[in-house]
């Protein structure tokens, strides 16, 4: 034990007294949240160009309609209600004569049109587009459809800006042919809004009810996202240099002098502990300062306190089985370019996270967010994503995660332990997945 | 009590055996050397000395212990292939080796060795502005800090400047009279003639040869004739019974065939020149090392 805590003391201090480990320090969260400072910048500097839109209308009465309800919208939609700035683009209409002897023609000629930047979409109206849809699972009839064509993205919200003129539009005319006196068009279509809140909970010191909170974005989505970065962030920083200082040490011919006076066993552990010991001095660091952050805002509701310690035992976690697999991999190649080769081995448990984020963020209570979140690999982020969504998770799966984890890594450990023992002293051509395999059963 | 006991000890690297059934015993306070060429198996018979290789078959034993992959803090063991964190000092890398073997701090053993290799000067400066020679100065420090009781190192001496080479001479015989005991390999045969004890020479995984020098030579016959002569070197051709000729420069071993009389080779040779020396000699370990390695060598007998 006073081998491994010497060892651990020794790489602990050679790696957080270099410049890369505190330039990592400040440049990861810079680069991690550079992201999401775009995505507010793209939100505080909207596009506000002004946007021609063509209307083709082959019923020849929805047109106009449909350019009325589209002119009311862009203009209440406009400006900010509370700021009075313009915070969307204005929306202007034209009506086309359709073409009735080449409407292939037309289309083409009205997308070249849109390419040239002289319209931002074009419509099309079906000539039997007043009718009623179809019972669902039926085609709709071409004659009866409604179409948008436009150069934007399919995730571009504008694409949706214009199915509530259309609707709108033509749900007046629908209402005019049944008699409906014009006058009580916007009572009838006027939309409900519905509000969205939390659930009720009672208040366990005062055992009064509390009002339920409105569901915000940042609680349904940005604590949890920031938290599980951050745990991958700080793994990916405390484990990834294990990698490279393992055939550095190997290639420096340090190795062996070290084995001299240390078993590998020691020699790895030490090296396990000192990663963990990092890992956690830069999550102090970032739990800290985004404490303090969020309390300076005005926001300290937001830090996932009770999470906490789940964070802790998952950081650990995964740090000890990430470091553990990093330094048998670097222990069978020879120089730390070989090594690279392996890296993307090694960040599999936190960019497979990262990649069922979202489906796990929109079904949190899903089969596959259950299955994906225990999954030892995969639990302590996808698990601490769980916990941090409103709702949480059954109280038991988290512990069944945790068991996991547990049985888990000690086995990571073992077969890493095994395969640096036999890896580190070797010299030459690198071995084979087989040969990794083979050192790992035989030791 | 025996410092290492080797007790049939086999091991193997996938299909090479680069150790076979191999049995030595290493008095405890003497100076062993280990002899052999590349690849014969010196290396891994020291690190299964020092517990950092576990033999397949057999045992090893140091001081009447089994090891079995446990460190003591008894066992000094330098490398061939040895490093030291670059980007530590002297000071710190030395504290940091010596603590780890002997469990407590080392600094007043640290300063001291310093002092006595001559490198007082540079213990607050990193390992990476050393000179080579300074460096394996250092490293040899970092193997006697505190002091072994057995010290194991390979190839102490490979690469080393003379003064560097005398320094850790000096050292190592320093702690040989202070009671450890030292096993070495090296490929320098007049080094083991003059600084071992006892000398074992394994070759291709066997023991080939053990014993003091004496009872080596001992082994073959006075077959060698040291002569040296005013004349070129084609007055030693075809001489009656000699069955090669080594050329020092100076002077030129003969070695003569089994039962051939030495009074006959003097008889020719005096007949053909002018001979300065002449003496019957026993083998050089340089000898009898080719004779056993050397590309013209006959079937190895196992010792």
């Amino acid at each position: 034990m006073r081998r491994i805590l010497l060892v651990a003391k020794r790489d602990y201090l050679a790696t957080v007294r270099t410049k890369a480990f505190l330039i990592g320090l400040v440049v990861a969260p810079l680069l991690f949240g550079s992201g999401l400072l775009a995505i507010a910048l793209m939100k505080a500097k909207p596009d506000l160009e002004d946007r021609h839109v063509a209307i083709v209308d082959r019923t020849g009465v929805a047109g106009s309609a449909i350019i009325e309800a589209g002119a009311a919208k862009s203009a209440k939609d406009l400006f900010d209600k509370t700021s009075g700035k313009q915070t969307r683009p204005r929306y202007l209409f034209e009506a086309v004569p359709p073409d009735n002897h080449d409407p292939e023609g037309q289309r083409l000629a009205l997308s070249d049109r849109v390419r040239h930047h002289e319209l931002y979409a074009f419509l099309e109206l079906g000539p039997g587009a007043l009718e009623p849809a179809p019972p669902s699972g039926s085609k709709i009839p071409p004659a009866n459809r409604v179409t948008v064509y436009s150069n934007a993205s399919a995730l571009d919200d504008a694409q949706t800006w214009f199915d509530g003129p259309i609707n709108s539009g033509i749900q007046r005319l629908r209402l005019a042919r049944l008699g409906v006196d014009p006058s009580h068009f916007d009572e009838l279509l006027s939309s409900i809004s519905v509000e969205r809140l939390n659930l009720v909970a009672r208040d366990e010191k005062t055992g009064q009810i509390q009002k339920a909170h409105k569901k915000s974005e940042a609680e349904s989505f940005i604590a949890p996202f920031t938290l599980m970065m951050l745990l991958g962030m700080i793994v990916l920083v405390g484990s990834s240099p294990m990698l490279a200082a393992v055939t550095n040490d190997k290639q420096e011919r340090i190795v062996e002098m070290l084995l001299g006076l240390a078993t590998p066993f020691e020699l790895m552990t030490g090296k396990v502990l000192a990663a963990v010991g990092v890992s956690l001095t830069s999550s102090a660091f970032y739990v800290i300062g985004g404490t303090l952050a969020l309390t300076g805002m005005g926001m300290a509701d937001l830090v996932p306190l009770a999470l906490l310690p789940w964070f802790y035992v998952y950081l650990v976690a995964d740090v000890i089985m990430l470091c553990a697999l990093a330094s048998a991999l670097g222990a069978a190649c020879n120089t730390p370019q070989e090594a690279q080769q392996l890296a993307i081995v090694l960040v599999a448990p936190v960019v497979i996270p990262y990649m069922v984020m979202m489906n796990v963020i929109q079904h949190p209570a899903g089969i596959l967010a259950t299955v994906v979140s225990l999954f030892p690999p995969f639990a302590p982020m996808l698990m601490l994503l769980r916990q941090a969504l409103p709702g949480g998770v059954p109280a038991w799966q988290p512990w069944v995660a945790l068991a996991g984890i547990l049985a888990w890594t000690p086995l990571v450990v073992w077969v890493a332990a095994r395969i640096y023992r036999v890896g580190i002293l070797m010299q030459g051509k690198p071995p084979k997945i087989a040969e990794l395999v083979r050192w790992a059963i035989r030791g | 009590m025996d410092a290492v006991e080797i007790a049939h000890v086999t091991k193997t690297f996938d299909a090479v055996t680069a150790v076979d059934d191999l049995s030595l015993i290493v008095p405890e306070g003497s100076v062993y050397g280990f002899i052999g060429p590349n690849g014969s198996g010196k290396t891994t018979t020291m690190r299964m000395i020092a517990s950092i290789l576990y033999p397949d078959r057999g045992s090893v034993r140091v001081f009447g212990r089994q090891m079995l992959g446990a460190r003591s803090e008894q066992i000094g063991y330098l490398p061939e292939e040895r490093g030291l964190y670059r980007k530590m000092t002297v000071r710190s890398v030395l504290e940091f080796y010596g603590e780890l073997r002997g469990g407590r701090k080392v600094t007043a053993e640290v300063d001291a060795w310093l002092e006595r290799l001559g490198l007082a000067d540079w213990a607050g400066r990193k390992v990476e502005t050393l000179s080579k020679g300074m460096s394996q100065r250092v490293q040899f420090i970092a193997a006697v800090i505190p002091a072994p009781r057995l010290l194991i190192l390979d190839e102490p001496f490979s690469g080393l400047d003379p003064v560097s080479a005398d320094a850790i001479r000096g050292a190592v015989l320093d702690l040989r009279r202070r009671g450890a005991t030292v096993i070495l390999s090296t490929h320098d045969m007049n080094l083991a003639e003059s600084f071992c004890d006892r000398i074992f020479m394994i070759f291709r995984g066997k023991k080939v040869l053990d014993g003091t020098l004496a009872s080596i030579q001992d082994q073959f016959a006075n077959d060698t004739i040291r002569v040296s002569t005013a004349a070129p070197l084609p007055v030693l051709a075809e001489l009656p019974g000699v069955e090669k000729i080594n050329d020092l420069g100076q002077v030129q071993e003969l070695r003569m065939a089994r039962g051939c009389d030495p009074q006959e080779v003097l008889a020719v040779l005096v007949a053909r020149s002018r001979p300065t020396a002449f003496s019957i000699v026993k083998p050089s370990l340089h000898d009898i090392f080719v004779r056993i390695a050397g590309p013209t060598a006959g079937e190895v007998k196992v010792a």
